[in-house]
């Protein structure tokens, strides 16, 4: 295969990894990017870097940033696959000294499964990035013999577990008793190196890996079978296999590609949860109408999801009209209960603070953070619990909160903007968002809970007759609980 | 003279550099140390100037000799000569000289001091919980320790080795770490008891008992620990003065005996409408204090639960409980007491008092209170207490010193603070905790420290151990004694 062929395979790698994430799954961007929160701050780098495979943490945090803008999300990841491509193929190539033929569509294996997995959401992008690290390092790892000794606590130190893929590959293409010893003092470095700097975390999820995914408590199969196949896709590649008329393997291999990838992505990517993620995306840009035609078509059976497209139904002036046209679960379905998860309240929050409760709106969004299970943060719901606190006038915790974003990159402008905003009480009253909700809120400070929340409702209409959304609200709300009590 | 050839020297090269400008305010430090009183030895009491101020330059005079210079961008004292100074001023005064740059510019602030007790403070340092303050739910949890001489922290247990299950409060007898025990709560969740290195996991829920302890307090003998059982749930607040609100369904009182972990069930202090928390014994461990209130059906009757401090005889022989006496009838004056904390040599009481519930440390107007056991007299404890809320309070071994919690940095993140009390009863300006870099870390952190104690040594304890056995299952289930 020629030059111009293997920059036609990269190319294409890159073009449908990027029109994947561009307009297939966009929100699953939005999902990662409101799952961290990157800090350029010395005590943020510092935290990462005590940790096995932090750098490389690090380094992905400070890509998913990005995400923030979904063209350089899908670019980032667009590129990430092609880079993990040619890295497996530049691994190959010490085995063989000139360019061999119609293998080079192999090395996009690693890069498809890596699509394939990230169909999990809960995947990070730390994963992706230790393992481009780890097979960047293939090359040096096995030129370097003694040079080993530091090179694999280095390692290992830089991307985690995933470096074994240049230990493992350096030792097959060693088969010397020398690589013997080096397996086992990998085995000492891996050991040694959990106690110093992992000790607070389980063996298991040290020895597999800290920071590759975000639930705690799950080893998903692929996250050790892509090492594997990545180990595995370098020797095949470098095999240095010749073929008469590299063409005709070359398609046959790049259509059944193709297909492996296709039936992949239908097996791991959950169409409901992508949805409700969709859902959340759109209303996250105010594109109400977008999430009622996509409900349309098709609409999860879930709360969330009910939620979600009721909400968008009354931005549109369309709640009561076209109610029984979607999905309901009664009244759940107009705002959910507090859930202990990343995703669920979030609209319910963007409703009760549009409505006029910010401290069940706090109560919500401060849970949906703590609920990102490796315990990051979001700018997104952190702004809010900033909006919250400032709605109630505490702007000393509200300060806390701007402080930390003004660190970031996309919320730092907005950050400073509220900082000053703070400063100066007038300010504030200005605000048309904040002066409006103080006007709409409870004038009686009394217990809540969600029982009570259709009272709530009544209470906030008749304070303050306004409040058009908690008229509404009430109504549908009686509507459904009619309906459940019929059913 | 010559002592003074520094400041001089700071103070001409400022003026070549910029003017200098003296002003007759006191300088705004963060934390506010000005005038606190701290025990010899304790870590330096670094601090930053408002932002804006880019330098900064203090020296540090004591009245019984010695001096610390420093500078740079914020004050940050050497730990040794701190260390140096503090015990050569014990029972003086440290007096500060601050100067600070902005915008090219220096300002020398009015001379401030700081009072170095001659009551010493011996404890190893302390352990606290840190976790995010606020609502239901929370990512990543810790009990730590921190060396109160240095600024050295280190995790005891982090909730990222056992994922899923929340901790407890770490509760030491009287300070010593070699018999602590705290719950840990989740799928897997059990009281882990440690004595003298020997850890015992423990289900304290019985079929006669609301559930497992969660408060707890150790009898100086050490055989006996008493805990309440509270199922805790939360709700919230609509107005803007606050948020949430804890409290218990229901909750129970009772002892459990070490020798045969069994647990006495006193039928007084487990009625259906009435609510025991709190427990703590006397240093002599022939008294067990706690609180009570009549039950309501709470949520919706939430700010009526007030509890009164009551104490009852305890025999540490048999552990039969004697005539249940109401100390404090707080509920008779709309008021609710928590938190008993009697001193370790028996002179003092130390509780909460807020307006209801148990849980003061989201109540803005809870305060601390001192009452003298061998008068019964009482007081707020003008000395410490704050517009915020203050809760959580424990005593030193030599029982001079108490910490406490508060949330009188921004209302919502919570401190420690140490403050000193003479026999006479009178306590000292607290300060907060030291940090190297008090503003970063204090302003940036987004964890309270959460039910602090002192510690005398260090605590010991064997992480990996302990992961095992959480997962392992194998638990000591408590009896209810006949």
């Amino acid at each position: 295969m020629n030059r111009l062929h293997r920059i036609l395979t990269s190319s294409l790698l890159g073009a449908a990894v990027f029109a994947f994430w561009m307009w297939l799954f966009p929100q699953d961007l939005s999902y990662q990017e409101q799952n961290q929160l990157f800090l350029f701050t010395w005590d943020y780098l510092g935290q990462r870097l005590a940790l096995p495979g932090g750098p490389a943490d690090w380094l992905s945090e400070f890509l998913v940033q990005f995400f923030y803008y979904r063209a350089a999300g899908a670019l980032i990841l667009a590129l990430l696959a092609v880079l993990l491509q040619r890295l497996v193929w530049r691994a190959a190539r010490p085995s063989h000294k000139a360019d061999k033929p119609s293998l080079y569509v192999l090395s996009c294996i690693p890069s498809l499964l890596m699509l394939v997995y990230q169909g999990d959401v809960e995947v990070l992008v730390s994963y992706p990035v230790a393992l481009i690290l780890s097979v960047a390092l293939c090359p040096a790892m096995t030129r370097a013999r003694w040079h080993r000794l530091w090179l694999i606590p280095l390692g290992w130190w830089l991307a985690g577990p995933v470096i074994l893929v240049p230990i493992l590959l350096s030792c097959i293409r060693g088969r010397s008793w020398q690589d013997l010893l080096m397996l086992g003092y990998t085995a000492l470095v891996f050991f040694a190196g959990y106690r110093l700097l992992a000790a607070q975390y389980p063996a298991r999820d040290a020895f597999f890996g800290l920071n590759y995914y975000r639930l705690v408590e799950s080893l998903p199969v692929l996250q050790i079978v892509i090492p594997a196949v990545t180990l595995l896709t370098i020797l095949l590649c470098g095999l240095g296999i010749r073929l008469r008329n590299p063409l005709v393997p070359g398609i046959v291999t790049f259509l059944l590609l193709i297909l492996g990838t296709g039936f992949g992505v239908r097996m791991t990517f959950d169409k409901d949860v992508h949805e409700t993620l969709a859902y959340d995306w759109l209303i996250r840009h105010e594109r109400y109408a977008d999430v009622i035609a996509r409900a349309e078509k098709y609409q999860p059976r879930n709360p969330v999801s009910a939620c979600s497209v009721n909400f968008c139904l009354f931005m549109n002036g369309q709640l009561e009209q076209r109610l029984t046209q979607f999905y309901q679960c009664g009244t759940e379905g107009l705002v959910l209960p507090s859930i202990r998860d990343n995703l669920s309240d979030i609209t319910s929050a963007e409703i009760l603070w549009m409505m006029g409760m910010p401290n069940i709106t706090l109560q919500y969004i401060f849970d949906v953070q703590e609920s990102i299970q490796n315990g990051r943060k979001s700018g997104r719901f952190m702004a809010r619990i900033a909006e919250c606190n400032i709605v109630n006038g505490w702007y000393d915790r509200a300060e806390r909160y701007l402080d930390l974003l003004s660190h970031s990159l996309f919320y730092r402008k907005w950050a400073l903007g509220r900082k000053a905003m703070i400063q100066d009480e007038s300010l504030v009253a200005a605000d048309p968002v904040y002066s409006y909700i103080r006007s709409v809120r409870f004038q009686d400070d009394f217990v809540t809970f969600y029982d009570g929340l259709d009272l709530m409702m009544a209470i906030l209409y008749n304070q303050n007759k306004n409040n058009f959304m908690a008229a509404q609200y009430y109504t549908v709300w009686q509507r459904l609980k009619q309906t459940e009590a019929g059913q | 003279m010559k002592r003074w050839l520094p400041l001089l020297a700071a103070v001409l090269l400022a003026a070549c550099t910029g003017k200098t400008t003296m002003v007759e305010e006191l300088p705004d430090i963060y934390p506010d140390y000005i005038g606190v009183t701290i025990p010899a030895g304790i870590a330096p009491l670094n601090f930053n100037l408002p932002e804006g101020y880019d330098r900064v330059f203090v020296r540090v005079t004591g009245s019984n000799g010695g001096e610390i210079k420093t500078r740079g961008r914020l004050a940050a004292f050497p730990i040794r000569k701190w260390h140096r100074l503090t015990r050569q001023n014990a029972g003086g005064t440290l007096h500060f000289t601050v100067l600070g740059r902005k915008d090219g510019e220096w300002t020398q602030w009015r001379d401030f001091i700081l009072y170095v007790s001659d009551l010493p403070l011996d404890d190893y340092g302390v352990t606290y919980r840190k976790i995010a303050p606020g609502y239901t739910t929370y990512s990543t949890i810790g009990i730590y320790q921190r060396d109160i001489h240095t600024f050295k922290e280190e995790p005891i247990i982090e909730s990222t080795l056992t994922p899923g299950q929340c901790m407890n409060c770490h509760t030491a007898n009287a300070t010593d770490p070699a018999q602590f025990l705290f719950h840990l709560r989740g799928g897997h969740g059990a009281t882990l008891i440690q004595q003298d290195g020997r850890r015992e996991w423990v289900t304290t829920k019985t079929d006669s008992t609301l559930g497992n302890v969660a408060y707890c307090y150790w009898h100086p003998g050490g055989r006996w620990f008493a805990g309440s059982i509270n199922p805790v749930r939360q709700c919230f607040w609509t107005g803007d003065q606050r948020t949430i609100e804890v409290f218990d369904l229901a909750s129970d009182l009772v002892i459990m005996d070490m020798q045969d972990h069994s647990l006495i069930v006193d039928p007084r202090l487990t009625r259906e409408d009435y609510l025991e928390s709190s427990p703590a014994f006397t240093p002599d461990g022939k008294t067990l204090y706690f609180c009570q209130a009549k039950a309501y059906e709470v949520p919706r009757h939430v700010d009526s639960v007030r509890y009164d401090l009551m104490r009852v005889p305890f025999d540490p022989e048999t552990g039969a409980l004697g005539e249940i006496e109401t100390v404090i009838p707080a509920s008779c004056d709309s008021l609710s007491v928590s938190f008993p904390r009697p001193s370790y040599d028996g002179r003092w009481l130390m509780y909460n008092q807020a307006d209801f519930g148990v849980f003061p440390i989201s109540h803005k107007e809870a305060d601390l209170w001192l009452m003298d056991l061998s008068t019964g007299e009482k007081r707020p404890i003008d000395e410490v207490n704050s517009p915020f809320s203050e809760s959580f309070h424990n005593w030193s071994s030599s029982s001079r010193w108490f910490l406490f919690s508060s949330r009188r940095e921004d209302g919502l993140y919570v401190q420690i603070y140490i403050a000193s009390i003479d026999e006479n009863g009178h306590c000292t300006k607290p300060f907060v905790l030291p940090q190297k870099n008090p503003r970063k870390l204090y302003h940036g952190t987004l964890y309270s420290y959460n039910a602090p104690d002192f510690t005398k040594s260090r605590v010991e304890f064997d992480t990996r151990g302990v992961y095992r056995e959480v997962f392992s299952d194998e638990r000591v289930q408590a009896t209810v004694k006949p």
